[in-house]
Parts: structure tokens; C-alpha cells; sequence
């Protein structure tokens, strides 16, 4: 349901171990074409490769690198991706993990605001400002990518007003110890909240009502509006729920990081990430197709892929480039079959539906 | 009742004469809308901000500098977005063009030829992007938002350690700091290309289809537009806008920087937003974007002025957008827009999400 609807398995001729062999192939065929599956041997693949040729890669403390690495983005293309499954777009998630992250920072390290206390105001000022876009999207009725665009510039500012010039630095170490933490040699706790957040998300996504009406706001909002769905609700529920999972990951990122600045967030692409994130995840933009496993993921192998190049000393600066390349893989992937043969086939895309 | 209302085509001229003429009263009334803020603004700042006043003329057009790259990159981003299409990529294009026409010239290439070779690079750029929307069939989006990445990152490798800086007297006259009595080299030469993609939108056979491409993928194919063409070209021309600007930066700076042009690209779409172009495509006018251009330049310069910090001129400009959508969308819905097609616009409808990356 959250997958990439799997094509029909081919009914195989009838009777005799070949045909069974047939419909084993079609099975593994049919998980191939399924993103997170295609995503997983990815991520084991590479992981495979670089081990063999590095052999620091392969420690415990390198996945579990990699794998608090990915938390953040995680959770911020969790979101993301709820929004894109209603056909929405968020561009101002940088500024709130930024104003999550400094807005518990600057009290936590003057007079060590307790820690809990502290999530639970990165989770209201993420739902605040989660609030501020689902009125701007769905009450006023501006497209998203605009209104979204315009709280980027507007949060960034309120970060930067809330900074004053100044920056977080030397978090208490309840925090740092918290963002370091491992359940097991290799597997870090953040990553344990991550997978929380992400069967929650896909829990709400596919068994209640709210999620399901995500998929069928995003797929057709007409058709849906017409059917009895809330459409308006449902969209602002999607912008709370991404804020709220910003402001999350801006707290997660202030434990992992230890500071924050006025541009925390914003300087780490923390938008474009995830969206490559929910992209490489097989959510697609035009809404409705895709979901938060994927997303994950895709996360998981972004960061994966990008720790690969830091070891292989690439430079740096071809980090931007990495993720861009993975993102039109990505996407030319998502045609459905060859690019090259679609190409070939229609060099001119039809429009879907002529005007009658 | 059918999607039909919103075909100019495919309907019969009972229902096409009314709408046609809704849309253009409204697109006129919002470049009116614009026009007058723009006054409204400068008669504000020159009356409460001192310093602004005393700039006098000549120190007020002169402000035109720092802004009008954006425009130039605002004028290719509306020609894509009039198709309904976006293209992320140019502010890294204007990064990746002025860097390699520096780079060039520090290679020991006359800095026009230069120039002339930044521009290739730039229209290149903007062709791989339309490759991929119209050849592979991508989302405009979805390819923008790699090549972006792909050209920052080829930006900060020709740039490398040092980008080069110090360039000709008489290219930096030109492109930068010069000026023709109180009118800057820049504002002339942003109003020669304004005016030149103006007419190519306004008044050519090939703006008209751009328009209907966008408003109507459907119908322009029936009407006979090569929406594949258009759809490419356009993508090449905001590429050559965008590396245009970035050559303009470059020469105002009288350096290059390999992430010049990063902080360009959301403004330009602010531009071309608050000029009353539809993120959708298919509506929207040209002459709105250039008024545009100076309504936020002004604003933006203004404030800075007055005394205000970069980034709480940046918050302003993104409090104005959604105050101007918000008189937008107030202004259109007394104009009699139908609900159905307000409904269209605002949530999308099954036709737009198989053509359109409408995010």
C-alpha cells in the first residue's frame, strides 16, 4: 500500500516444475520491482563492496556512524514524505529542526534545561510551526511550494532574530551522551527511535483513516473532495505532522551535533536531503505513490553512500554532486521499464487525458 | 459538467469568450497591483527613511545593481514556469557559469570569448535539463533539484581553492560598476534582455504556445505547438539567463565564487511569483515579473537601508509574497473565478498530476 503497486506476476503456463520455477522468478521479479527491496540490496550491496575495499568500513563504530548519521534526515524525509503523499511540498523543514534545535539549546546550555523538557519544546514549536504552514496551504489556499517557500525565508529569519548573533555551544553533556548512546555495539539508540518513528508513520499511513485519506488527497484531491474526505484537514494535518518531526529531528541533531548556529539546518541542505531521501525512497512528487519505509531507507543509503565517499577520500566537495546523481538514478528508475526503451518507444510524453 | 471549462479550446465560443476575458482583466489588474505597490514602496522609503532619500536619482537607480541579477534569473525561471514546469538549477547555473567564464580568463582567454563560452556552457546545462523533462519525461522538478547539485558541485571543482578575481577594467565596466550618466551598464542591459523575452512572450507566435502549454498541455498540442521544442528551448533559455547572471555577478563582485549564485535562486521564484505568474504554468505576464524584479529589489535594498540585517530583509520579502498571494487570491476569487476551477488550481486535479510536477 505504501510500496510501489507491484505489477501483476504474469500467470505462468500451467503445471510442471518449470512453470513453478516461473512463478518464483515472478515472485523474485515482483520484490525486485518493489523500491525498498531494490533499496535494501542497495545499501548491502555497497555496504558489501566497501568493506572489501576498506577495511575500516566495515566496523561496528563505522555503521553505527552511518547510521546515527541517517537519523536526522530520516525523520525530517518521514515527514517530507507525508506531505508529498498529499501532493504537497515542505521547503521550510531546515528553519524549524533550526529553531527547534536553538530554541531548546540556548536554555539547556545557561541553566541545563531538563531533557525531556526539552523535547517536549522541540515538539511544540515544531507543531507550531507545522500549524503556520497547514494555514498558509490549506485554509488561505496558497500552493504549497510558495507558501512553504515563503516560511523558509520567514522561520530562517526567526532563527536567525532568536540567535541574536549568538551561537550554541557546549551542550550539556545529558545531551551529547544521549546522541552517542549505543543499544548494541553498531547500533546506535537514535537509530532505535528512527525505526519507531517510521513504523508509526507507516502504521498511521496504512491503518487509519487520516493516512489512508493522504493517499487519496494526493492521488486525485478533486475525486477525494467529492467522496466525503476533508481534504483541507487533511492536508493541514500533514504540514503539523512534518513540523512535528522536524522540530524531533532539530532536537535529535542539537544531542548529535552538540551546537547549533542561526544557520543550523539550512547549511546542511537539510531540505533538499529530505527530499532526495523520500525521492531515492520511490515516493514520487506528483503525490500519492510512495511512503516512509522507502524514505528511510533512503536516508539510511544516502548517508550511507556519502560516509563511502568520505572514505574513499573523495572530495568533499563532490558530496552535492553524489546526491544528485543518486536522485536522477532515482528517478529515471521510477519509469516504469528501461528509460532507454521508453525513449525509443515515445520519444513524446502523451498527456494523460485529452479535454472532452 | 466536464473539465471543459478550462480548455480555451476545447469548448464552444459561448464559454471561451468569458474566460479568456476573466483571465486577462485579472493578469492586467494584478501587473496594475504590482505597478502601483512599486510607487507605494519608493514614495514610502524616500518619504520614512532618510537615507534612502539622499541617495537621490542617481544613488536610487544605482541600488539597481545588487538586484538585477536575480531579475535576469527571475525572466528565464518565468518563461519555464509559464509552462508549468520549474527549474531549481539556475542558481547553481549562475555559479557554475561565472566560474568557468573566471576560470577561463585566468587560463589566459580573452575574457569576452570567456564569456561567450560561459554562456555555451550555461545553454548546455539548461539543455541537459530539458533533456531529461522532455526526452526521459521527468518532473522538472525532480531533474532541477539533481542537476542543481551536480552543477554546484562541478562549480566548486573548476573554482578550486582560489577563484579568481580581479578581472579587465572594461569587462567589469560593463558588467558591473559602470554606468551611462545616473543609469547603470547593469539596468541597461537588464532592460535590453527584458525587453527582448517580454516581446518573445507577449508578442510571438512562440510566447503564445509557451502560455497555452501551461495552461493547457492538451490543448496546445491540438492547436499545433510543438510542446516538446518549446518545453526544451525554454529550459535552454533560463539556462543562458541564469549564466547570463551569473556573469553579471561576477563582474558587480569583480570576483567569482563557486557558491555565488545559491542565494539567488529563491528570490528569482519570489520574483516571478509575486508578478502573478501561476506556479502552475498558463498564466501569467511578463511585464508583472519585470515590475517584480523592482518592487522586491527595492523592498529588499530599503530595508537594508534602513538599517535592517540581510536575513530580516529576507523574512520581509517572505511576509510580502504571502500578504501579495493572499490580495491575490482575494482579488481573483471577487473577479468570479469559478469554484471549480479554484478548486482545480488549489488541490490539482487527476489531468494535471499525470502532466505536471505541480508540487
Amino acid at each position: 500500500m505504501t510500496t510501489l503497486p507491484t505489477p501483476a506476476a504474469a500467470p505462468a503456463s500451467s503445471g510442471g516444475p518449470i512453470a513453478l520455477a516461473g512463478r518464483f522468478g515472478d515472485i523474485v521479479l515482483g520484490l525486485l520491482r518493489r523500491r525498498e527491496v531494490q533499496l535494501i540490496v542497495a545499501i548491502l550491496g555497497l555496504f558489501a563492496i566497501c568493506s572489501a575495499l576498506h577495511p575500516q568500513f566495515g566496523v561496528p563504530s563505522n555503521i553505527a556512524f552511518i547510521l546515527a548519521d541517517s537519523v536526522t534526515i530520516m525523520l525530517v524525509s518521514v515527514g517530507q514524505t507525508i506531505v508529498v503523499l498529499g501532493r504537497g511540498i515542505d521547503l521550510s523543514v531546515s528553519p524549524i529542526l533550526g529553531i527547534a534545535a536553538v530554541s531548546i539549546g540556548f536554555p539547556a546550555t545557561a541553566s541545563h534545561l531538563n531533557i525531556w523538557l526539552a523535547l517536549l519544546i522541540a515538539l511544540v514549536i515544531g507543531v507550531g510551526l507545522g500549524i503556520g504552514n497547514g494555514v498558509l496551504v490549506s485554509v488561505i489556499g496558497i500552493p504549497p511550494i510558495i507558501a512553504t517557500l515563503a516560511t523558509l525565508t520567514i522561520y530562517g529569519g526567526v532563527q536567525f532574530i532568536i540567535c541574536g548573533g549568538y551561537s550554541v555551544i557546549n551542550v550539556p553533556a545529558v545531551y551529547t551522551n544521549f546522541g552517542i548512546a549505543t543499544l548494541l555495539p553498531g547500533i546506535p539508540w537514535l537509530i532505535v527511535i528512527g525505526i519507531g518513528i517510521v513504523v508509526l508513520a507507516y502504521l498511521f499511513l496504512t491503518r487509519t483513516v487520516t493516512g489512508r485519506s493522504v493517499y487519496a488527497v494526493g492521488n486525485n484531491a478533486e475525486a477525494a473532495f467529492r467522496a466525503g474526505i476533508p481534504v483541507r484537514r487533511i492536508l493541514f494535518t500533514t504540514y503539523v505532522i512534518c513540523g512535528l518531526l522536524a522540530g524531533l529531528a532539530g532536537f535529535i541533531y542539537l544531542c548529535q551535533i552538540g551546537s547549533a548556529t542561526s544557520t543550523s539546518g539550512s547549511d546542511g541542505n537539510t531540505n533538499l536531503y529530505s527530499i532526495a531521501a523520500a525521492l531515492i525512497g520511490g515516493t514520487t512528487l506528483i503525490g500519492g505513490r510512495g511512503g516512509p519505509i522507502g524514505s528511510a531507507l533512503g536516508a539510511v543509503f544516502l548517508s550511507e553512500a556519502l560516509q563511502a565517499m568520505i572514505s574513499f577520500r573523495v572530495n568533499e566537495l563532490w558530496d552535492p554532486a553524489g546526491v544528485g546523481v543518486l536522485i536522477l538514478i532515482a528517478v529515471v528508475a521510477d519509469r516504469q521499464g528501461s528509460p532507454v526503451r521508453h525513449v525509443l518507444r515515445r520519444p513524446f510524453r502523451q498527456p494523460a487525458e485529452v479535454a472532452k | 459538467m466536464s473539465l471543459s471549462a478550462t480548455s480555451p479550446l476545447g469548448t464552444g465560443p459561448a464559454a471561451k469568450a468569458p474566460r479568456a476575458q476573466t483571465a486577462g482583466r485579472q493578469e492586467a489588474r494584478w501587473v496594475a497591483t504590482v505597478a502601483v505597490l512599486l510607487v507605494a514602496l519608493l514614495a514610502y522609503f524616500c518619504i520614512a527613511v532618510p537615507d534612502f532619500r539622499d541617495l537621490g536619482v542617481s544613488g536610487i537607480l544605482g541600488l539597481s545593481e545588487q538586484f538585477l541579477f536575480t531579475g535576469l534569473i527571475a525572466l528565464g525561471e518565468a518563461l519555464v514556469i509559464l509552462t508549468g514546469e520549474i527549474d531549481l538549477s539556475t542558481g547553481a547555473m549562475s555559479s557554475l557559469s561565472g566560474i568557468v567564464m573566471a576560470a577561463l580568463w585566468q587560463q589566459g582567454i580573452n575574457i569576452w570569448l570567456a564569456v561567450v563560452l560561459a554562456l555555451i556552457i550555461s545553454a548546455l546545462g539548461g539543455a541537459i535539463n530539458g533533456l531529461f523533462v522532455t526526452r526521459f519525461g521527468i518532473a522538472s522538478l525532480l531533474v532541477t533539484l539533481g542537476t542543481q547539485f551536480i552543477f554546484g558541485s562541478v562549480a566548486t571543482a573548476v573554482g578550486g581553492n582560489a577563484p579568481p578575481y580581479n578581472f579587465p577594467k572594461a569587462f567589469v565596466r560593463l558588467a558591473g560598476t559602470g554606468s551611462v550618466g545616473p543609469i547603470p551598464n547593469e539596468l541597461i542591459s537588464f532592460a535590453v534582455i527584458a525587453v527582448v523575452v517580454w516581446l518573445l512572450v507577449a508578442r510571438t507566435r512562440y510566447g503564445r504556445g509557451l502560455v497555452l502549454i501551461g495552461y493547457n498541455r492538451a490543448a496546445a498540442r491540438y492547436a499545433g505547438v510543438n510542446v516538446q521544442r518549446t518545453l526544451f528551448s525554454s529550459f535552454v533559455i533560463c539556462g543562458v539567463l541564469a549564466g547570463a547572471a551569473g556573469i553579471f555577478v561576477s563582474g558587480y563582485y569583480n570576483a567569482a565564487r563557486d557558491d555565488i549564485g545559491n542565494s539567488l535562486l529563491l528570490p528569482a521564484i519570489t520574483v516571478v511569483v509575486l508578478g502573478g505568474v501561476d506556479i502552475f504554468g498558463g498564466k501569467g505576464r511578463m511585464s508583472g515579473v519585470i515590475l517584480a524584479v523592482f518592487l522586491l529589489g527595492f523592498l529588499d535594498q530599503g530595508l537594508l537601508i534602513r538599517g535592517n540585517s540581510s536575513l530580516t530583509a529576507t523574512m520581509v520579502e517572505g511576509i510580502v509574497l504571502v500578504l501579495c498571494l493572499m490580495l491575490k487570491i482575494a482579488l481573483d476569487r471577487r473577479a468570479g473565478v469559478r469554484l471549480k476551477e479554484s478548486l482545480q488550481r488549489r488541490f490539482g486535479s487527476a489531468r494535471r498530476a499525470a502532466v505536471l510536477p505541480d508540487t
